[in-house]
């Protein structure tokens, strides 16, 4: 055996046994075989673990969650407007239009959060006019989180967390960004903000796929839905949930019924 | 009558003139020749480089044909020293694209993003108007390969083919003649130097003599665009019979 | 509060090798603890052999990457060549210092081929621009200390590309395993004098 052992895992995914280890040039380290897999296989997102807060983050009762399909993004929001523990609306709508593909999804601190994000829907539709082309899902979150990045570093910055969901008017390729108020800035297959992370990620994790239908998508909602219906410790009222296709942006119905999940 | 209105750009004359927008117009078309073709997979532009002495250094870089951005370029005729200010402008307008869209310019914002710059030195600011005409050949997903032509009066235009410079009204008729739907790129550059060889003093060309570019797709859909080298130039005006005497000699 | 430096987490190492460099990162972007997405490269290139490894918050991993781009375009278009490595070294720097009262939350790594000799060279800054060469491995990110222990027992002067490779790769997977907030696979750049490699590792994604 080598002298100097670098390390041995424990729950290495290729195997330990010795005799499959490659051999290394001059220094024969106890270290695995290393695996190079094609660009295409790594990011489907579907290892993916949620771990607990180390600290809770304030004003994360607000849930907002998205989920990419084959040709779809579903961004889905509660529909409580909360002040402290009092819910001052339950028919709230916290996402706005960016233009004919695009829609942007929003949570933090209340008053910033609809500044901004009409701040933002006013710059993209003066593009819009300007241009006479639309800005595609990519460009905007770009846009967007450079407002948000230089906000950060000013005397009071806005303290919003974003999830952005459009069809390329292109491409017609369906995308989704989260951002957080500190400007981070990532294209994922799904996203959540919130407490909704630490629920909807794993489950996420679970069931998604790249190629689920709208219904599926649906579906994959109902499940989120339910779970943080079951876990939230308040009513967040329901979900406002909005489907961007290549034809638009629509509204699909959700929640009517106020159903009681029943307990675990 | 124009001495009293020529002075100032702002100044319209009775019948509704800029004198200086059109003194502008008459420098440039002392310039050297520029033209540009689309072609249905790519675009060319090919420019006269008038070669004052042959004491003068000819270092390799382009005198009339400028990069604007990764899927962009243009060829200048007018005053190089104005053309270098709003080439600059140009270059960095474009990135200050790319910073907030991670996206590259759309062609047409970028020319016109240069046109409004220019607009502005016809209506204020007591100067006068930048002595440069540009053609621009670009490509961006939505609209793919295009051509533009920009003036010192901020007005531009998209095209087939074009050109501006010493003797362009010929050039353009030649253009109008020739030009072909849907012709290929290399026919357009063959159709450049054809043009370019009637328009200029001598018929024979040589590579110091003329500036070359095009834009084009390579076969993985990636978009390039490329300045010509001396070697490259003088390749192609060899094949169509256009090089200068002492070369077709060793023939 | 955490330090910026570890709030999304994330690991880089660069090495030099014979006629080589070598520079590697790792793919998380992280919440403090939850794992937000494991496709966030923190490796820009910016010239046929100058790469930047960026390490810290990932807002500003974006901003100063974006405002490098913008600033190494000009520069090319300006002087029609590519910008050479120590070059950029030096402008990351001045760059970098401009915000020495607010700085970019960044550990910089810069690795490539020095154009017309082709040497290796690699260098590493603060996050305020105060750059640090050296002549075997440079290391930044929440993974720093583990890197620093595998860097120090596997690397030897003059590997050769693929040495280097198994070299590189060997020291940042097993670096990141010891290190919570990075990982989740990683993305690595082996740069020859005609011809850069990037290669995709899986590691654990847990």
């Amino acid at each position: 055996m080598p002298s100097r052992c670098v390390r041995v895992a424990a729950a290495c995914w290729s195997s330990n046994n010795a005799d499959e280890r490659p051999t290394c040039w001059k220094l024969k380290h106890n270290t695995r075989k290393l695996a190079i897999v094609p660009t295409n296989l790594l990011h489907n997102n579907n290892n993916r673990r949620t771990q607990l807060p180390t600290q809770p983050q304030p004003k994360c009762m607000e849930v907002l969650l998205g989920i990419t399909g084959k040709d779809f993004t579903l961004i889905a929001a509660s529909k409580a407007a909360m002040r402290g523990p009092t819910i001052l609306k339950a028919t709230d709508d916290k996402t706005r239009q960016l233009n004919d593909h695009t829609l942007l999804a929003f949570s933090g601190e209340p008053g910033d959060t609809v500044q901004f994000a009409e701040y933002i829907q006013a710059n993209s539709q003066l593009y819009s006019m300007r241009n006479e082309t639309e800005l595609s899902p990519s460009a905007l979150a770009h846009f967007v989180r450079g407002e948000l990045a230089s906000s950060l570093r000013s005397r009071n910055p806005y303290s919003v967390n974003l999830l952005l969901g459009g069809v390329d008017p292109i491409t017609n390729k369906p995308s989704l960004y989260w951002l957080d108020y500190l400007a981070s800035l990532a294209k994922v297959p799904y996203a959540a903000h919130g407490y909704a992370q630490y629920y909807c990620l794993s489950l996420l994790d679970k069931h998604h796929h790249p190629n689920i239908t709208l219904d599926e998508g649906m579906k994959l909602l109902r499940l989120c839905s339910d779970e943080l219906k079951r876990r939230l410790p308040i009513d967040f009222k329901g979900l406002v949930v909005k489907a961007v296709t290549k034809d638009g942006i629509e509204t699909k119905p959700f929640d009517e019924d106020e159903k009681v999940v029943k307990d675990t | 009558m124009s001495r009293r209105y020529d002075s100032r750009t702002t100044i319209f004359s009775p019948d509704g003139r800029l004198y200086q927008v059109e003194y502008a117009l008459e420098a440039i078309s002392h310039a050297g020749t520029a033209i540009g073709i689309l072609a249905k997979d790519g675009i060319v532009l090919a420019a006269e480089r008038k070669v004052t002495s042959k004491l003068l250094e000819q270092d390799t870089s382009a005198e009339k044909l400028y990069i604007l951005n990764d899927n962009m370029i243009c060829a200048v005729a007018g005053m190089t020293a104005d053309a270098n200010i709003l080439i600059n402008f140009a270059r960095q307008a474009a990135q200050r694209y790319l910073l907030t869209y991670n996206e590259d310019i759309p062609c047409e914002q970028l020319v016109r993003r240069l046109c409004d710059l220019k607009q502005g030195y016809t209506q204020h600011g007591g100067l006068r108007p930048f002595g440069v005409s540009f053609i621009y050949a670009g490509w961006d997903p939505q609209r793919q390969f295009q051509l533009y032509l920009s003036n010192p009066s901020g007005n531009y235009g998209g095209w087939k083919a074009t050109s501006s410079g010493a003797n362009h009204a010929s050039a353009q008729s030649l253009l109008k003649q020739d030009y072909k739907e849907d012709c290929t790129l290399e026919e357009a550059c063959a159709m450049a130097v054809k043009v370019l060889s009637k328009t200029m003093d001598s018929t024979k060309l040589s590579s110091d003599k003329i500036e070359f570019a095009t834009v084009g797709q390579t076969k993985d859909g990636k978009i390039y665009h490329k300045l010509w080298t001396a070697d490259e130039i003088t390749a192609l005006l060899k094949k169509h019979d256009l090089a200068k005497e002492d070369t077709s000699e060793e023939k | 509060m955490s330090s910026p430096f570890s709030i999304n987490g994330g690991a880089c190492v660069a090495m030099v090798g014979k006629d080589c460099v070598a520079i590697a990162c790792d793919l998380r972007l992280g919440l403090q603890a939850l794992t937000v997405s494991n496709n966030f490269p923190k490796i820009f290139q910016y010239g046929d052999h100058v790469f930047l490894g960026l390490t810290g918050l990932a807002t500003d991993v974006t901003t100063v990457s974006d405002l490098f781009r913008y600033k190494v375009n000009m520069y090319r278009l300006r002087e029609e060549r590519h910008i050479a490595p120590r070059t950029f070294a030096n402008l990351v720097s001045s760059s970098l210092y401009e915000r020495r009262f607010g700085p970019w939350f960044v550990s910089p790594v810069v690795a490539g081929l020095e154009p017309k000799t082709g040497k290796p060279f690699i260098c590493g800054f603060d996050s305020i621009g105060c750059i640090d060469f050296a002549k075997d491995f440079i290391v930044s990110g929440t993974a720093t200390d583990q890197l620093f222990g595998m860097c120090e027992s596997l690397w030897e002067p003059n590997l050769g590309p693929d040495e280097l490779f198994e070299t590189i790769s060997q020291a940042l997977l097993n670096a990141v395993d010891r290190d919570a907030l990075s990982g989740w696979g990683a993305h690595v750049y082996i740069i020859e004098k005609d011809k850069v490699t990037k290669r995709l590792l899986k590691g654990r994604q847990d």
